[in-house]
């Protein structure tokens, strides 16, 4: 029997492998919304992502090729959206719920080469610095490194948002493309470039879920993980620091989906499968009680969600 | 960001023309760039939607449940709402349906057939209402829970279907034991053309009809155009999301019994081949007008029951349906607003 310390530890490491390609994703989510634009097409992204990336993963052997390949098939899927949204001027929920199903299909036709093929993980930190700390050091080495990237990314991601003109740019668009305007910015320049980098890091999530987490391809196995992320980013009231927590939730509540039929709880696996939606939605709601989100709203986004 | 209101806008029949053209070439391209003669993947498909009577008949069951899912959206989406949730709310109406026609396998037809309906429509109702209610009185998006509530919906049915439900007589196949003899649909004498359609076509004629006259379908109209203007008036917004949003969960909920009962004859997995995103689709194709629902669900329908056919004798991959879903629902999206940017 593990004592209480440990075992939180070692659920915490399963969550955060989980929470992962999550993260990625949600990340992506929040930079394109706090230029003003939602995105549900991330899902669409994810799965580009998830299948291009199994897909150059198995035929080369690298999985960091795999890595590239999602990240760019993520930026088309965005660029799409981006063309509705800014060019057209369509709906933003509607153009993303397109490009998702453009993404169902487009995956499962492209995917069908890919059922039971066989990909190389991204190493894991075994034998890095990081297992030579005490105590935490040898859950460490059981992270993959897609873990360290991600939670690097949302740290230049706050850095970026936060300390570089482009980022002001970025959060100047999402509050008022007037504003931007007169001050001599381009709000939809800063939308196209937000929306892209936004999917670049959804097709990477993807990626990231089927080379390295799961190492198979599925239809649909994102699951909804890029729906889910439009509403991790109000639940992290639009700041990049709170993705990782938020993200860990979901994480976490996949985790115990995972390891509590092994502690002899009884309940159906579906059951249990519902538990991180069912967690998504509890936060979404109590989000909103304690905390009314539409002080933290970009202002333009606003246009978009009433 | 708004259409410069200067600009003289084109006329609608010009818009959906070229909007037509648009998509005609780009699924001509799709067909030649998975080695399909475009002529010929398109001749076919007219010929298994509409050929002869087996594939019309086809068409119209695989229209059924598209045009359910599709009231299910535009219900709500007349007061604004966008609701993505037609699939989970299908499929709370498969289950609680189910657990009627389970209670009282024995009931006749006469009994058992209302109750089963009423049942299906109650669990609709009850899986659109939350997001309604969230929407109403908390400012939840109710794209989004209606998103992620679909998740649950269909890991419900399988919970069920893997485990309590799950007739020991099918030898591990996870499925309900066969409904029974009296929860049959009702069909056209001679066809196999069942009351869900015939049900899915007086809903959308009775929508059509409650949304466009009277008092409610006025404060309807107040309240989407602007929800203060009409909360001024005393109407409330939160009321008005609940009840829509229930309606349309329940018009969900019937297409799930619907294809349960008709379709599988017994409550399994699979249930919906995405009928509610395809709904979603055909909803805000037609801009959340009923009659025109009715009419492009039949085309959908056709396009899926074509796609089967073709999937079986010209080896085109039955996901080149919902690429095609895909490609229209994009060009319906891109197509007016870049006419008008140009007329701008």
């Amino acid at each position: 029997m593990m004592d209480l310390a440990t075992l939180f530890f070692v659920w915490g490491l399963a969550s955060l492998t989980n929470a992962t390609p999550l993260i990625l994703v949600t990340l992506g989510e929040t930079l394109g919304q706090r230029t003003g634009v939602i995105n549900l097409g991330c899902e669409g992204a994810m799965l580009g992502g998830a299948c291009a990336g199994f897909g150059a993963a198995m035929a080369t052997g690298n999985p960091w090729i795999g890595m590239a390949a999602g990240a760019a098939t993520g930026l088309l899927f965005a660029a799409l959206h981006a063309a509705l949204v800014l060019g057209a001027r369509a709906n933003q929920l509607a153009a993303g719920i397109a490009v998702w199903t453009l993404a169902l299909g487009l995956t499962s036709y492209i995917g069908r080469a890919f059922v039971g093929g066989k990909v190389e993980a991204l190493p894991s930190l075994a034998g890095t610095w990081l297992t030579d700390l005490p105590i935490i050091g040898k859950g460490l080495g059981q992270l993959s490194v897609a873990t360290p990237i991600a939670v690097l990314l949302v740290l230049a991601a706050v850095w970026w948002l936060e300390r570089t003109r482009t980022g002001l740019s970025w959060r100047v668009a999402g509050e008022s493309a007037l504003i931007a305007t007169e001050n001599g910015m381009s709000p939809t320049l800063s939308r196209l470039s937000a929306v892209l980098v936004g999917g670049c890091l959804a097709g990477l999530g993807g990626a990231v879920l089927s080379v390295d987490y799961t190492q198979t391809w599925a239809n649909e196995i994102t699951k909804g993980r890029g729906l889910v992320a439009v509403g991790l980013v109000i639940v992290a009231r639009w700041n990049p620091r709170l993705v990782l927590p938020v993200c860990l939730l979901f994480g976490f509540a996949e985790t115990a989906a995972l390891r509590l039929p092994a502690m002899g709880v009884d309940l159906s696996s579906y059951v249990l499968s519902a538990l991180p939606y069912a967690v998504v939605l509890v936060a979404l709601v109590a989000n909103q009680i304690t905390f009314r989100p539409g002080a933290a709203m970009p202002a333009d986004l606003k246009r978009v969600f009433q | 960001m708004r259409i410069d209101s200067t600009a003289r806008p084109w006329p609608f029949s010009a818009v959906l023309l070229t909007t037509a053209l648009v998509f005609f070439a780009v699924a001509a391209a799709f067909f030649a760039a998975i080695g399909q003669s475009p002529l010929k993947v398109m001749t076919d498909l007219v010929l298994f939607a509409a050929g002869d009577g087996f594939s019309r008949e086809e068409t119209l069951l695989k229209a059924a449940p598209i045009l359910l899912c599709a009231l299910a959206a535009a219900i709500p989406g007349r007061l604004g709402l966008i609701s993505v949730g037609a699939e989970g709310q299908l499929h709370l109406g498969a289950i609680f349906g189910t657990a009627m026609v389970l209670s009282m396998p024995g009931a006749p037809a006469m009994i058992l057939l209302p109750a089963t309906l009423m049942a299906a429509a109650c669990g609709g109702a009850f899986w659109g209402a939350i997001p309604g209610w969230l929407r109403g009185r908390l400012a939840v998006n109710e794209t989004i829970t209606t998103l992620v509530m679909n998740y649950i919906g269909v890991l419900m049915v399988n919970a069920l279907v893997f485990g309590p439900w799950r007739d020991p007589v099918n030898l591990g196949w996870p499925a309900t034991a066969r409904f029974p003899d009296a929860v049959d649909l009702p069909v056209l004498p001679g066809t196999r053309l069942h009351l869900g359609l015939m049900l899915g076509a007086l809903l959308a004629l009775a929508c059509a009809l409650a949304f466009s006259r009277g008092i409610r379908a006025e404060r309807v109209r107040i309240l989407a155009m602007n929800r203060k203007v009409g909360e001024t008036f005393g109407l409330s917004f939160p009321r008005h999301a609940v009840v829509l949003m229930a309606l349309g969960g329940a018009v969900a909920g019937l297409a799930g019994i619907g294809e349960a009962i008709a379709i599988q004859g017994r409550l399994q997995p699979g249930l919906s081949l995405g009928y509610g995103l395809t709904g979603f689709l055909v909803a805000w194709l037609c801009g959340h007008r009923f009659l025109p629902i009715l009419l492009v669900s039949i085309l959908i329908g056709g396009l899926l029951a074509a796609g089967d056919a073709l999937q079986l004798y010209a080896k085109v991959p039955a996901s080149s349906a919902v690429i095609l879903q895909g490609l229209l629902f994009v060009t319906v999206l891109a197509v007016p607003g870049l006419l008008q940017r140009r007329t701008a």
